[in-house]
């Protein structure tokens, strides 16, 4: 029998529930006697604690409990340290900071209760500028570092003199980026119980539920398998519910009351509580020489990284690898600075460190195509990394280098022709209105896929197969702690196993995610579970099928088997963290390639920016579901038109402006480019099951380069700060000297 | 306290509210109807909308005393039977949903529009679902999924 389940474009296995309003969400569960919770928030961005009196919110009727700081057994958490408080004690740093928990018989006089906490702070200097706050003498984000600066890595490679020494054409540039909301439509929501042996357990949306349980068994002194997280449907995540949000605060409730106790935050709360894309200041110098090679590649980037570590470190070790674009660059020196501030924690959001970057490396790349009167697709291809070419980190890369290619055909669909061996652009209709002007613009990016810098990276995964009389297999149920947080792993994962078990998709399940009947599978994250879940489901499948073929072999005729399976990131590439003086090193599994091409027109009279068309061609290796890899790119390019336009999470004096959707605003279906070409690019990863690779982060990197350079291609000026604003391009197009 | 008397999904039902309940409440925690969900709580998201005497509502912000004696559709009310909405079969065909936490508002803001007008044009259906948001799919499966159930309406001749 031959069945073709991966590369067809199969129903998601949740949507009929989706679309019939059934499937449920964390808010969406309740229990009979169920308690509510509600969180006492820092009233300041920085500042002492004297006291914190709690006696008449204790008195509201209703109220059971008010938990503060002394009701932590352990007080403290965070996914990279432990450095966060759960309730802060002495000090709060930003408006994040959680400082009680009141626990009520009904939401109102929780809620009444929260208005009656009463906290006396003394403010103290707010740490707002990292560029300042690197300063010696500044103000300390935390004392007890002694410093603000929460990493400096550094990459020597080559010799940085000569390479400029060698150079016809000098180009500099500086570029901002800024902090990014995840925007995700289901606000963090938990149910917390005591199930029936006894365990702490939640129904929460997480991205990594086993480091979760960690984190929360960590701080409630409890041993992990006390602690138990189920995770139900999740309402997006990109990053943002990698970090613990409330689950610490409801398990805590439930230790405290041995009661149910639900939480739900408002959206206000959401924006308020969890952490925010890195904003980055970059300076860029580069050389070049007169036929368009880069010989030297100089950059410092300065990440703000709010006011705890949350994932800044790695998020800084990958920006840093990837500052240099996808270029071949024989000399760099590239300095990257992670700094503690008095603003937003900033952790993990679509891409990792590698969404900021290109901002700089691709329109550095259009400055050098300008000054060397040079076609910008011409110009990347004779730079671009390609299997075997040596990266800034001393690294070859790997079969599957497919950025050319991805290049290549974002070119072709949006008109390029190659003439005499040189790529040319297209020509270009003007637009009907004389105060329209149009431009086109290329821009490449790429990022890793799995964990890097030698953090090992491992997935789990086990199947049970039901036979039928004739040794057929009727069911298959997949386990595997993957987290669907809406781009379709399950489905994903189930058409992996489906093809390699040789039967349809309806006849394989997958398992609801709870830690207590399935171990660790990682994070949500890294554009990695296709990849590494996806190969160790399967082998999970292999290896039932062999049990399968050797039980039949000896007639016993039994109706189940089990297998289960570990892939190791390793079995892939060995990673290697930076060496510490020049910061060569191996430092990723494996890495995924895109080119977005932009059509814009700019209204240079209002100078609003409208997007007529954007070509996305992304590496997907091997396409399992090429309806779903489509909703991955446009789901992608929505969050890099929000980043171009429009998105800015805004604090002033570490003070939220942007505190709700009415402020914080992103983009409507009015808003996306009036159309979207996508092309798949299908250059199999050795490495990936059936050769795929990772597809949830790329598409969101090229978007807003390619829309600056348009910009650039349509006006003449460049925008080298996000998001590019009417106001902003407005200032540029008439401001500038 | 005071009674709400209305027709939910074709059922008469009566609760005991307050003056400030909010019909998302109502249905969320009265009646059990999880499909309406809050995203925002101010009506900036839509993923709360529901049917009014056949016109969609952002119901967190809509006095649930004011839904006296009318007709509330809820997405749970779309495929009562256990036939799907041609607008729900058309968003699974275009896998029109990712996380899925805006779709029921989606699909009913779709409805509202396709009561009113089953031949939108795509601007207008563009102008009916700007109040929703959704951060997975950037919208272009959503509006073929429109545009498919456009089509097989009037295919069919009918009303939605």
């Amino acid at each position: 029998m031959t069945v073709q389940a991966v590369g067809e474009s199969v129903e998601r296995l949740d949507i009929l529930t989706k679309v019939q309003g059934q499937r449920k969400y964390p808010q969406d569960f309740s229990m009979p006697g169920m308690l509510h919770a509600v969180v006492v928030w820092a009233a300041n961005p920085h500042a002492r604690i004297w006291r914190i009196d709690t006696a008449a919110a204790r008195q509201v009727p209703g109220v059971v409990a008010v938990l503060t700081h002394e009701d932590v057994p352990v007080n403290e958490y965070g996914i990279n340290e432990y450095d966060q408080p759960v309730l802060a004690g002495d000090t709060v740093r930003w408006m994040g900071d959680r400082v009680a928990v009141v626990v009520a018989e009904t939401l109102p006089a929780a809620q009444e209760g929260r208005d009656r906490v009463q906290v006396e702070y003394e403010p103290l200097p707010v740490v707002t500028d990292p560029v300042a706050a690197m300063a010696p003498g500044a103000t300390l984000v935390q004392a007890g570092r002694g410093t603000n600066v929460l990493k400096h890595i550094r990459v020597r490679h080559g010799d940085i003199e000569q390479g400029f020494a060698a150079a016809d054409v000098i180009i500099e540039g500086r570029y901002h980026t800024p902090f990014v909301e995840h925007a995700y439509l289901q606000p963090e929501a938990a149910l917390g119980y005591i199930d029936e042996q006894g365990r702490i357990t939640l129904i929460v949306a997480a991205q990594w539920p086993h480091d979760d349980i960690r984190q929360i068994a960590h701080a409630l002194a409890l041993s992990e398998d006390q602690v138990r997280e189920i995770v139900p449907a999740v309402g997006g995540a990109f990053g943002g519910r990698e970090d613990i949000s409330l689950q610490i605060l409801v398990a805590l409730a439930v230790q405290h009351t041995r009661r149910p106790v639900k939480m739900v935050w408002t959206r206000e709360e959401s924006i308020r509580g969890h952490g925010k894309r890195h904003p980055f200041t970059m300076r860029h110098r580069w050389g070049a020489t007169r036929e368009g090679k880069l010989t030297a590649v100089e950059i410092e980037a300065i990440l703000d990284a709010g006011a705890y570590a949350s994932s800044s470190i790695p998020v800084l070790q990958n920006a840093v690898s990837f500052l240099a674009g996808p270029y071949a660059v024989p000399n760099a020196s590239l300095d990257g600075y992670a700094v503690l501030t008095n603003n937003a924690v900033t952790m993990a959001m679509r891409g990792f460190g590698s969404t900021q970057p290109p901002v700089g490396y691709e329109l550095q790349m259009d400055k050098l195509a300008e000054a060397l009167h040079m076609d910008p697709v011409e110009l990347r291809m004779r730079n671009l990394l390609a299997e075997g070419s040596m990266a800034v980190t001393g690294n070859r890369m790997p079969a599957g280098t497919a950025v050319r290619e991805t290049l290549r055909a974002a070119a072709e669909a949006a008109g390029w022709r190659q003439v005499g061996g040189a790529w040319q652009r297209p020509e270009l209709e003007s637009p009907a209105s004389s105060c329209r002007k149009r431009g086109l613009g290329v821009a490449c990016a790429y990022k890793n896929v799995g964990y890097s810098f030698g953090f090992p990276d491992r997935s789990t995964a086990s199947v049970e197969l039901n036979l039928d009389a004739s040794g057929a297999i009727a069911l298959a149920t997949v386990r595997c702690a993957a987290v669907d947080v809406g781009q379709g792993s399950q489905t994903a994962l189930a058409q992996i196993a489906a093809q390699t078990l040789g039967i349809d998709v309806d006849r394989v399940r997958v398992a609801m995610i709870d830690t207590a009947a399935m171990p660790s599978a990682g994070s949500s994250s890294a554009s990695r579970h296709t990849f590494m879940s996806g190969q160790a489901v399967l082998r999970a499948c292999r290896e039932a099928l062999s049990k399968r073929d050797a039980a039949l072999r000896q007639e016993t005729g039994v109706a189940r088997v089990a297998a289960s399976a570990v892939y190791e990131g390793r079995e892939a590439r060995h990673t290697s963290p930076y060496d510490p003086e020049t910061g060569q090193c191996e430092p990723h599994i494996s890495y995924t390639y895109g080119t977005q091409i932009a059509l814009v027109d700019v209204d240079v009279e209002t100078g609003e920016v409208d997007v007529i068309r954007l070509y996305a061609a992304t590496d997907v290796g091997r396409a399992i579901n090429p309806q779903m890899c489509f909703g991955q790119v446009a789901g992608g390019v929505h969050m890099g038109v929000g980043y171009a336009l429009m998105e800015e999470f805004v604090q002033r004096d570490g003070l939220i402006k942007t505190a709700s959707f009415r402020d914080y605003q992103i983009p409507t279906i009015a808003d996306m480019p009036r159309e979207l070409i996508s092309t798949l690019v299908e250059a199999p990863d050795p490495n990936g099951p059936f050769g795929a690779t990772g597809l949830g982060e790329t598409p969101t990197l090229p978007t807003a380069p390619a829309i600056l350079n348009a910009i650039h291609d349509a006006t003449g000026v460049w925008i080298s700060e996000l998001p590019a604003t009417p106001e902003r391009v407005w200032k540029a197009l008439h401001l500038s000297s | 306290m005071a009674t709400l008397n209305m027709v939910v999904n074709g059922d008469p039902v009566t609760v005991e509210v307050t003056p400030d309940t909010l019909l998302v409440d109502v249905l969320r925690n009265q009646l059990g109807l999880i499909g309406t969900k809050v995203g925002c709580g101010e009506g900036e998201c839509g993923a709360c909308t529901v049917l009014v005497d056949g016109k969609a509502v952002v119901s967190c912000l809509y006095p649930a005393l004011k839904a006296e004696g009318r007709q509330v559709l809820t997405i749970e009310g779309l495929s009562k039977g256990g036939e799907l909405d041609i607008i729900q079969q058309a968003f699974i065909e275009r896998a029109a949903a990712q996380c899925g936490f805006c779709t029921p508002g989606f699909i009913m803001a779709v409805k509202a529009l396709l009561l009113e007008n089953p031949r939108p044009a795509p601007q207008e259906i563009e102008a009916a679902l700007a109040g929703n948001l959704c951060r997975c799919t950037g919208y272009y499966q959503i509006k073929e999924a429109v545009e498919l159930a456009v089509q097989r309406l009037n295919a069919q001749g009918g009303q939605p």
